[in-house]
């Protein structure tokens, strides 16, 4: 794949992310810098601790770094407010949490249906329909109706993934999204991952699970918050 | 269609019917307090004024020596500024019922065709009594224990006893119920009266003044002497003028002040209900944090996310006032029946005015929504990352203060204990608001209880201040050596004493005293005692100054409605019977039940009212003071008076006296038990609260404490041991603050019923009633979050996310 043609979605230029500790400042990040072009399903890995959560953080507007610069899509995002970064975190960025995080009392149809209510992204009348065309695409359509709880960790994932598409995001993140799932299930979810950037979304994938490694185009190795290798696979 | 986020707040209140049904309940209790007591003060409030008006009370009440003619009122009606004017009597006379004399007011009215002042409703039978009949206000038939057409004995002092038929009733709301003064009242002509053997004729003129200045008191008080000049330049001695409080029931004052506490009161209980709903929501927005994260993490903003719980609040508050409204208006017209019951009123409007639905919904809406803000805005500005890394109880709440530390370090205590010690203080915050809750319901369910044991001590303290059990009061003075002599020699009887009295006033530069009294001569009167200075018989409390010693001295002891502005030493002129003197204040006294009294020596008086060796009062003892021997013995003493041909104006015992008081506010005191119960309701659900928060912020930590071998028991024990010692602190804050509560409201309804505050009691069955509920309140307040976290598998705890 010939990733120097492709505009790069995502670039970190020497990032670095301090936290205050009880024992003094802890550097989660070390002067990262990264791209990661449009269209690709890139994993970012390493050890418990090593600073890929913060990174992931990073990127999604979550975390703001303490140095460096955050581009994604075009914009600055470091230098957005809090409320400006709600607002295009809602429409940039679609995130998939480990523990899928449905919210509770609401249907999966609801769920998926929820973004577009914070960001005023679709017509009302379009939003019931859009949700559930995104149901169908991650296949838990005849779900639409259920609460979460009465779903299986696959179908949850599955339902957290259509959410994520929801505002039709450029960028899809997820953090460990296979961590509570088997491994059967796991393979689906990475199919449907893979099958979204076919559809010119980027995914970045927080992960240990080497066994998926393959489905990536890209892997960032992270050690201590120094970027070891950039990109494993380039 | 209703936006998506809506669906969530729906739902997330639906999801927990136990905590939305509670929150719904504590601020409906409020909204209910403040709807029942507001509701109900309106409606009296308003049908007071209506009722008093409405019988055209007299601007002003002359008294004048003899009588006075037919026709007289026309030309004073002249006198400019007087729109009417009417001939009347009051006389004191007694009615035998269950033979037993108890005293009577007969109103002996002019023209009942053309009754101008002081009007009444015709209830039932005649409107107009014949010769040898009296209508009777409706109130007065439970005392007299009559109905229409009974036949009631009736004696009046110069005369005989004689039957007089009832033969109609009426309503009249500028008296007080006759239940409460446990008097009768009855409306005679001057035929009647006559028959029943007086020869006086009307010896009272009411004036009413001009409409645009019927509430200007000092316009009355100018106009009524301008006729009082004018009666004496007829030849009439004009010895009193009684003005009222200007288009004022006699009872508005008080009513006022006691609906007043009720209505802080109610709005306490909302504040506290609202304190509740803070920290619930406090507690909801630390079970959805992790919501909160996520909705912000798919595109809500601060803004969104503060909607949606404000939302929340909203719909449990619109809940709440649906609940709380229409029974409000319900209890609203239980509660003014009562009080009409108690003021003599008759509800004619019933509608409760608009503005009180209004307040409710105002009050119910914005006081709970002004208290969750904070921790509603707070949750809602939490950042993403914040949100989805919280684990529960902060580090730094850990941060406990050194004595706890060290209280909790006792090894003689058990460990469990010890760890709920430290665990009660985790949050201090929230802690502080339940201790709060509970402190502010214990306090108030103390103090009603507190006012209710000091109202009982001082009606107990009316038979201690008057050490006797009789008081019989002659219309003119009589000579008191031969029959006190006789009277002592009655079996039973331990001492009598001859005192005297008259209706005095402070002098001021009106020719004629002017006195504040209403027409049934109780409410705002003040009396002149003359009683032997080193009587056994009274025992007052002093306040100030010293009593009264010396028989010859011009010595004022004055009681606490008398003070007024005056101080020790003063120089007071006071006018009896139309007679100024100089008299010097030694003493103050707080006397329970007496309306405002002068207490002089009874030597001085009778040398300047002229009387020597008379008296108009006797004052009787008895051996056993109980009500049923002071029944047996008061007859004899009637008896005696009435074989010596004393003619008795009135005979009052102390009984009487007690059972008249004790009536006026209890109905009052009852309803601040009931206020008291709603807050000690308010406060167990806030601990209920608290415990639940306490244990859901902690799944995570029971889990760890499950898995390192804790049992479902130990846990459990726990919960309930840190909610028993957040119960047990409260008592402590409560009681201090049901203290300086107690001593503020003894003092208002002291005053209101008692005339003097209610002294500072503390009663012990509230406080051990307030222990029992605390403890049984906080062990089932933490019963079903203690078993939830009994139950919590160490599975479930440590994924909890």
């Amino acid at each position: 794949m010939n990733h120097s043609a492709t505009k790069p979605l995502v670039e970190l230029s020497h990032v670095t992310k301090t936290f205050p500790t009880a024992s003094g400042m802890f550097s989660a990040l070390k002067k990262v810098s990264l791209t990661i072009p449009k269209g690709q399903l890139v994993s970012i890995t390493g050890k418990s601790g090593s600073g890929k959560s913060t990174l992931l953080n990073i990127i999604a507007g979550i975390d703001k770094p303490t140095e460096g610069g955050v581009r994604i899509n075009g914009i600055q995002v470091d230098k957005l407010s809090e409320s400006a970064l709600a607002a295009w975190r809602g429409k940039n960025i679609g995130v998939v949490f480990q523990f899928f995080q449905l919210l509770p009392t609401l249907t999966i149809l609801e769920n998926t249906m929820l973004p577009m209510d914070f960001c005023d992204s679709y017509p009302k009348k379009e939003r019931r329909d859009r949700a559930l065309l995104l149901l169908d695409q991650v296949k838990i359509k005849e779900q639409a109706d259920k609460l979460p709880s009465a779903l299986s960790g696959g179908q949850q994932q599955r339902a957290a993934i259509a959410r994520a598409l929801a505002n039709d995001p450029p960028l899809i993140i997820a953090d460990e999204p296979t961590g509570n799932l088997d491994s059967q299930t796991a393979t689906s979810i990475f199919e449907l991952f893979a099958e979204l950037t076919r559809t010119g979304k980027t995914v970045i994938i927080v992960t240990h699970e080497r066994d998926f490694f393959s489905y990536f185009e890209n892997t960032f190795v992270i050690t201590d918050g120094i970027l070891t290798n950039e990109p494993l696979n380039a | 269609m209703m936006k998506t986020r809506y669906w969530k707040v729906i739902r997330d209140l639906t999801s927990d019917y136990a905590k939305s049904s509670m929150l719904i309940l504590a601020i409906a209790i409020g909204v209910f307090g403040i709807g029942t007591i507001l509701g109900s003060y309106s409606v009296i409030k308003r049908e007071m004024a209506v009722n008093y008006l409405g019988t055209n009370p007299a601007s002003a009440t002359l008294e004048i020596e003899g009588s006075l003619p037919q026709g007289l009122t026309d030309s004073v009606k002249k006198i400019d500024g007087i729109k009417e004017a009417e001939r009347h009597a009051t006389v004191v006379a007694r009615m035998k019922v269950e033979e037993r004399w108890y005293p009577i007011l007969l109103f002996v009215v002019d023209d009942y065709h053309h009754k101008r002042t002081n009007k009444w409703t015709p209830v039932s039978g005649d409107s107009i009594p014949s010769t040898g009949s009296m209508l009777v206000e409706q109130t007065a038939l439970v005392v007299m224990q009559a109905k229409q057409g009974d036949e009631i004995l009736i004696k009046t002092s110069n005369g005989v006893a004689r039957k007089i038929k009832v033969s109609g009733t009426v309503h009249d709301p500028g008296l007080a119920p006759a239940w409460q003064e446990q008097s009768g009242y009855g409306y005679i002509s001057l035929s009647t009266l006559h028959a029943l053997g007086e020869s006086q004729g009307f010896d009272q003129l009411r004036i009413l003044v001009n409409e645009k200045d019927q509430f200007s008191r000092e316009y009355i008080k100018d106009k009524a002497t301008s006729v009082a000049h004018y009666l004496k330049t007829l030849g009439y001695a004009v010895h009193e003028i009684q003005v009222p409080p200007a288009g004022k029931h006699p009872h508005q004052s008080q009513m006022s002040t006691v609906m007043s506490i009720f209505i802080v009161f109610s709005f306490m209980i909302l504040i506290l209900s609202s304190i509740l709903v803070s920290t619930s929501m406090a507690m909801i927005m630390v079970k959805q944090i992790r919501q909160i994260g996520v909705m912000k993490t798919i595109g809500a903003n601060s803004m969104q996310v503060t909607g949606m719980y404000l939302l929340m609040i909203v719909l449990l508050c619109m809940a709440a006032l649906i609940l709380a409204i229409p029974l409000s208006r319900l209890a609203a017209v239980a509660f003014y029946n009562q009080l009409a019951v108690l003021l003599n009123l008759e509800i004619r409007n019933t509608a409760i005015p608009y503005w009180v639905p209004l307040l409710q919904v105002g009050s119910g809406m914005g006081i709970p929504l002004v208290a969750a803000a904070v921790p509603v805005i707070r949750g809602s500005r939490i950042s993403v990352k914040n949100a989805l890394d919280n684990y529960g109880v902060a580090l730094q709440a850990m941060n406990d203060p050194s004595v706890i530390v060290r209280f909790a370090s006792l090894n003689f205590l058990n460990e469990t204990f010890r760890l709920s010690i430290r665990n009660a203080f985790r949050q201090r915050s929230r802690l502080a608001l339940t201790l709060g809750l509970l402190a502010a319901g214990g306090a108030m369910f103390m103090t009603a209880l507190n006012v209710s044991e000091a109202w009982e001590d001082n009606l107990k303290r009316i038979y201690l201040q008057r050490l006797y059990d009789l008081e019989v009061r002659f219309t003119d003075p009589v000579r008191t050596d031969t029959i006190v002599q006789k009277l002592k020699k009655l079996p039973g009887v331990k001492a009598v004493e001859a005192w005297d009295y008259a209706a005095t006033a402070i002098s001021t530069t009106h020719s004629t005293e002017i006195t504040a009294t209403y027409p049934d001569k109780g409410h705002g009167s003040f009396t002149m005692l003359a009683l032997p200075v080193g009587t056994p018989l009274l025992n007052l409390t002093l306040t100030e100054g010293r009593w009264l010693n010396d028989p010859s001295a011009r010595d004022v002891v004055l009681n606490q409605s008398a003070k007024g502005l005056f101080k020790m030493g003063d120089r007071i002129s006071l006018s009896i019977e139309g007679i100024r003197s100089e008299w010097k204040v030694i003493g103050f006294t707080e006397d329970v039940g007496s309306h405002a009294t002068a207490y002089v020596s009874i030597h001085v008086f009778s040398q300047l009212v002229n009387t020597p060796g008379k008296a108009k009062m006797l004052r009787i003892a008895y051996d056993d003071r109980s009500k049923k021997n002071a029944i047996i013995r008061n007859q004899e003493v009637e008896a005696l008076l009435e074989k010596e041909h004393i003619s008795v104006a009135s005979t009052i015992p102390v009984w009487l006296l007690r059972n008249a008081v004790a009536s006026h506010m209890k109905v009052l005191v009852n309803s601040l038990l009931a206020m008291a119960i709603m807050m000690a309701l308010v406060g167990t659900l806030g601990l209920m609260s608290t415990m639940s928060m306490s244990v859901f912020e902690r799944t995570r930590e029971i889990g760890v404490m499950r898995a390192i071998g804790a049992t479902p028991v130990k846990i459990r024990n726990l919960i309930v041991w840190e909610g028993l010692l957040i119960g047990g602190f409260s008592i402590g804050i409560a009681f201090i603050l049901s203290l300086l509560l107690s001593s503020y409201m003894g003092k208002t309804i002291g005053n209101m019923a008692f005339r003097t505050p209610l002294s500072l009691t503390v009663s012990f069955v509230g406080l051990v009633i307030w222990i029992i509920v605390i403890v049984l309140g906080s062990w089932l307040a933490t019963l079903f979050p203690a078993r939830r976290a009994g139950k919590i598998t160490i599975r479930e705890a440590l994924a909890y996310e």
